[in-house]
């Protein structure tokens, strides 16, 4: 039944295609279609025409420290953001045995100063509204120090952040308070169960590889020593990589000013350019089952090996990720929730950093169609592998990619995230400009082929977090089921008892 | 000409561009001009010419709040029936226009208000409104719809509910805190009332309040006001007004008395207190004083829970406060994570001792000076973002028709004093007037030793 008020029938507006200089893409004769999940009336009054952006460009400076300086000035709001990137300082670099010592180190930057204690530093900062966290994930290169201000502290918290990283002492009773934190947290993620899965899919994935790992352990946490903290910072918190990027109200000349003034004495250690290497190639499929006893939702998280930043291929993946997963009209979320209605939202992602990364497709599934979920996921990905993605498909898919430009306009930190990943990856200098017609550029054809070489059935590795009892009978119709308990231990592995 | 009741317009704009010279100064208020039609929907449109993006928010009179029993979940139910489809918009068609035009899009319930927004290209205004007026005019509801988004709907509640950690906890706060069903059941519903929705009750829903007389629109962007005005008035003028729709009694008893219960979680390892006291509803200005004192106790870690709780005494890895802020009678609440180990009621005394403080030493300036800076805070990052203007304008002409509260809330928050925070503190937060849960972890599954000598499966 349609229910409505009766009025007035509105004439259908259908703007005029307008030829644009810079970006357009002509479009296909609107039908009625059906797409599975989607009825398309084609109705609506849409402007043709794609806003061509002039994407504002950071200026840049390198400091005679070896700090490469970036700075986006936009006067809207009496805000300034800003980010510290420590390229060598990152959870990659843990020491193999020491996995997190890069994240403790960033967690404990703030826990103290030469001058300073903890709630000293948390009262400064705190009063004035300001942020400042330092973070890093074990998979990344770099740690990085985030914070924000309103102008008219600006300088304040710049003189605390650059303390905090600068000057750090890392008291002894602080890192036993944090321990004893870390601890709890330990405890408190395994009852997630997303994180219990991309536990298991890093692992699997990455082998031992650096990003393999996705927390520290009870081991690891309590043997970090107050020296092993220091030694850590002292030897990669360096400026010689380190990127500063500011964004926000204020300029290149003053952004310089207050840079040499809290950081100027940063010294450079002439030590090489952090290195990374690729994980080894990803072995044959396989299924695993982490068993989350009082699940009633099967998390299900399928993946494999993809691409770096600089690959060729990152455009194209673009693509077919955006209509595979890349939102609430991916594949992916039209067939397994809008049409079989089996969860609340179906998605896919990947990640291409400057070793070889993943891409993953995840989703939430009552227990019940476990099994039925999983295969209708596969079946969108060998779907996008065999066949063509229809013409009209296909060309939403690049307008929706384009077209989001504008929206990023709005944002200081995104535009100004565009300059950094120029400048880290080694982009051409008009990268951001040309990728527009980069986009427009991509075929079906080097889509399908994408799909097939990175979405390989034999190399995708699949995980369930979810009640073993109900589950394991059917995901044993998948492949060879490893079954492990929710604190990541081995069970038992296809086909052989304990 | 429309007989519209009210046209006050103020001065234009209030960003200087991307590049702006000099100081970089900033207009510190948000303009805006508020006209309603004469079906009885409000509009509000502000122009922002630094990005070329608009931001639509269409705020229903509706939430949770207006369901009985037998029908929880309906408000938010019937916001996922909002995208599947109208008149002229296909089922799916509304998340396909906007994520093809460069947009986002997303909708919200919660127990006072049923919100809709996009961002788009400020290109597509035509877009944004008829999408907008075709559903709030005609709604497209079948059985097959209502059986797809009942489904996800229930996968939601399994996934943010039934599958995590302290879910019911969080339904439970509220069953205990609140004596009147209309703010003490749970807005995402129970899984019988779910099943148990039928399309007579979804078309009933629909035509009850979803009414141009009981919405109000926000535009803000990149738009010329009168332009976008006559828009508005073009796509949502032929919608007729319907009758208002009932109201709803919030009235809640006065509690004599404090209320304890526990819960047992499978899915939990730590111990969980929860703490409720009844307090006025937002926007008065004692709730504007517990919102500073939530902020004081509990903001970042130079908060008194934090420290003293979490840091010194380490009776908890985690330990909150906030200040519901509902239209009608509100929550002030506490919420503390145990440490391993650590004794639950210890927890408990250690979150009193800090409320007892309050009521007898005045709080320091700098703490003062942080609730300030803070809401300060907000609203400029406010000003950066055509949604959160677009959203909070339409919530503040909603709930008290009043949007340029926007603009003085920051003001209201600084005008809070010691003195008000230890009145507030002894009138709200005692014994008699509290709700206290307990969640106790009951894992289902065997400690690790004793997995490791599992059979098979």
């Amino acid at each position: 039944m349609c229910v409505r008020r009766p009025y007035v029938v509105l004439g259908c507006i259908v703007s005029a295609v307008v030829s644009l200089i810079g970006v357009h893409i002509q479009a296909e004769k609107r039908q009625t279609q059906s797409i599975v999940g989607a009825e398309v009336k084609g109705l609506a009054p849409v402007s043709d025409e794609i806003l061509q952006v002039n994407l504002p460009r950071a200026e840049e400076a390198d400091l005679h420290n070896g700090l490469h300086l970036m700075v986006l000035e936009d006067r809207r709001v009496p805000v300034v953001s800003f980010q510290m990137i420590l390229i060598g300082a990152g959870g990659y670099y843990d020491p193999p045995d020491h996995a997190g010592l890069a994240s403790f180190t960033a967690s404990l930057l703030r826990e103290g100063t030469e001058t300073l204690s903890s709630v000293e530093i948390a009262e400064a900062l705190e009063t004035l509204a300001s942020r400042l966290t330092i973070s890093t994930d074990m998979s990344l290169q770099a740690t990085s120090m985030t914070g924000s201000s309103l102008t008219e502290h600006l300088e304040q918290t710049m003189a605390l952040a650059a303390d905090v990283l600068l000057r750090p002492s890392f008291p002894e009773e602080e890192l036993a308070l944090f321990k004893d934190r870390e601890r709890a947290g330990l405890m408190q993620q395994r009852t997630r169960p997303g994180f219990l899965a991309v536990e298991r899919l890093a692992g699997a994935i990455y082998g031992n590889h650096p990003a393999g790992r996705t927390s520290p352990t009870p081991v690891t946490l309590n043997k970090t020593t107050r020296d092993d903290l220091l030694t850590f910072h002292q030897t990669h918190y360096i400026p010689d990589h380190a990127v500063f990027a500011m964004a926000g109200d204020i300029s290149m000349v003053d952004a310089r000013t207050l840079v040499e003034k809290y950081l100027g004495a940063w010294a450079r250690t002439e030590t090489p350019q952090p290195t990374v290497q690729d994980p080894e190639p990803i072995g044959p499929s396989k299924v695993y089952l982490i068993n989350r006893a009082a699940s009633v939702q099967t998390n299900l998280l399928v993946g494999t090996q993809a691409i770096k930043r600089t690959s060729q291929d990152y455009d194209i993946l673009t693509v077919m990720n955006q209509i595979l997963g890349g939102g609430a009209t991916g594949r992916l979320f039209m067939n397994l929730r809008e049409d079989k209605g089996y969860t609340y939202g179906a998605y896919s992602s990947f990640t291409a950093l400057r070793y070889r990364g993943d891409w993953e497709a995840s989703t939430e599934v009552r227990t019940e169609v476990t099994g039925d979920a999983l295969a209708e996921l596969l079946r969108e990905l060998q779907r996008i592998r065999d066949e063509a993605v229809p013409e009209q498909e296909f060309q939403d898919a690049k307008r929706s990619i384009i077209a989001s430009f504008a929206l990023s306009l709005e944002s200081p930190s995104t535009l100004l995230g565009n300059s950094v990943v120029r400048h880290l990856y080694d982009l051409t200098d008009d990268y951001w400009e040309r990728y527009p017609e980069r986009i427009i550029s991509v075929t079906r054809e080097q889509v399908q082929e994408v799909a097939m070489k990175y979405l390989d059935a034999d190399r995708l590795h699949i995980v369930a977090v979810g009640d073993g009892e109900r589950i394991s009978d059917v995901l044993t119709s998948f492949g060879p089921v490893d079954v492990y308990d929710d604190q990541g231990t081995l069970v038992t592995t296809a086909g052989n008892g304990q | 000409m429309p007989t519209c009741t009210r046209w006050n317009w103020q001065a234009v704009v209030i960003a200087t561009g991307i590049f702006g010279s000099g100081t970089g100064v900033v207009g510190q208020t948000v303009e805006f001009t508020d006209t309603t039609l004469e079906n009885g929907l409000r509009v509000i449109i502000a122009e922002d010419h630094v990005a070329p993006v608009i931001s639509i928010a269409v705020n229903y009179d509706v939430g949770s709040r207006n369901e009985r029993r037998g029908l929880t979940g309906f408000a938010h139910l019937f916001e996922h029936m909002m995208f599947e489809g109208s008149e002229n918009v296909g089922d799916g068609e509304h998340f396909l226009l906007i994520a093809n035009n460069g947009g986002d899009v997303n909708g919200t319930t919660d127990k006072d208000r049923t919100l809709y927004f996009e961002r788009l290209p400020s290109n597509q205004l035509d877009l944004g409104l008829f999408l907008e007026a075709d559903r709030m005019a005609s709604l497209d509801i079948t059985q097959e719809n209502l059986d797809n988004q009942r489904q996800a709907v229930q996968e939601e509640r399994r996934l943010r509910i039934d599958n995590q950690p302290y879910g019911h906890t969080f339904e439970t706060v509220d069953e205990l805190a609140y004596s009147n069903f209309a703010y003490s059941h749970s807005t995402i519903g129970s899984m019988p009332d779910l099943t148990a929705a039928t399309v007579v009750d979804i078309a009933s829903f629909f035509q009850t309040y979803y009414a141009p007389n009981n919405a109000v629109l926000a535009l803000v962007g990149d738009i010329d006001a009168e332009v976008a005005l006559e828009k508005v008035r073009q796509y949502f003028e032929p919608i007729p007004r319907q009758a208002d729709p009932p109201a709803v009694d919030l009235t809640e008893l006065p509690q004599t008395e404090e209320r304890r219960a526990s819960y047992d979680d499978p899915l939990a390892r730590l111990a969980r207190i929860d703490v409720a006291y009844h307090i006025p509803e937002s926007l008065t200005a004692d709730h504007d004083a517990l919102s500073v004192l939530a902020t004081i106790l509990s903001s970042g870690r130079s908060s008194r829970l934090y420290q003293a709780i979490v840091r010194d005494t380490q009776l908890g890895v985690n330990v909150g406060a906030f200040a519901v802020s509902n239209r009608g009678p509100s929550l002030f609440r506490l919420v503390g994570i145990a440490a391993p180990g650590a004794d639950i009621g210890a927890l408990e005394t250690a979150i009193y001792n800090q409320i007892e403080r309050i009521k007898v030493e005045p709080v320091e300036d700098w703490e003062l000076a942080k609730a300030r800076n803070g809401a300060r805070r907000s609203f400029v990052a406010s000003l950066g973002s055509s949604l959160q203007r677009a959203i909070i304008l339409s919530r503040y002409a909603l709930f008290y028709d009043n949007p340029s509260l926007i603009n003085s809330r920051a003001e209201r928050v600084g005008a809070v004093s010691a003195e008000d925070l230890r009145r507030v503190a002894s009138t709200y937060l005692i014994e008699t007037n509290r709700s206290v849960i307990i969640t106790v972890p009951k894992p289902a599954s065997a400690p690790m030793d004793q997995v490791l000598g599992q059979e098979n499966f």
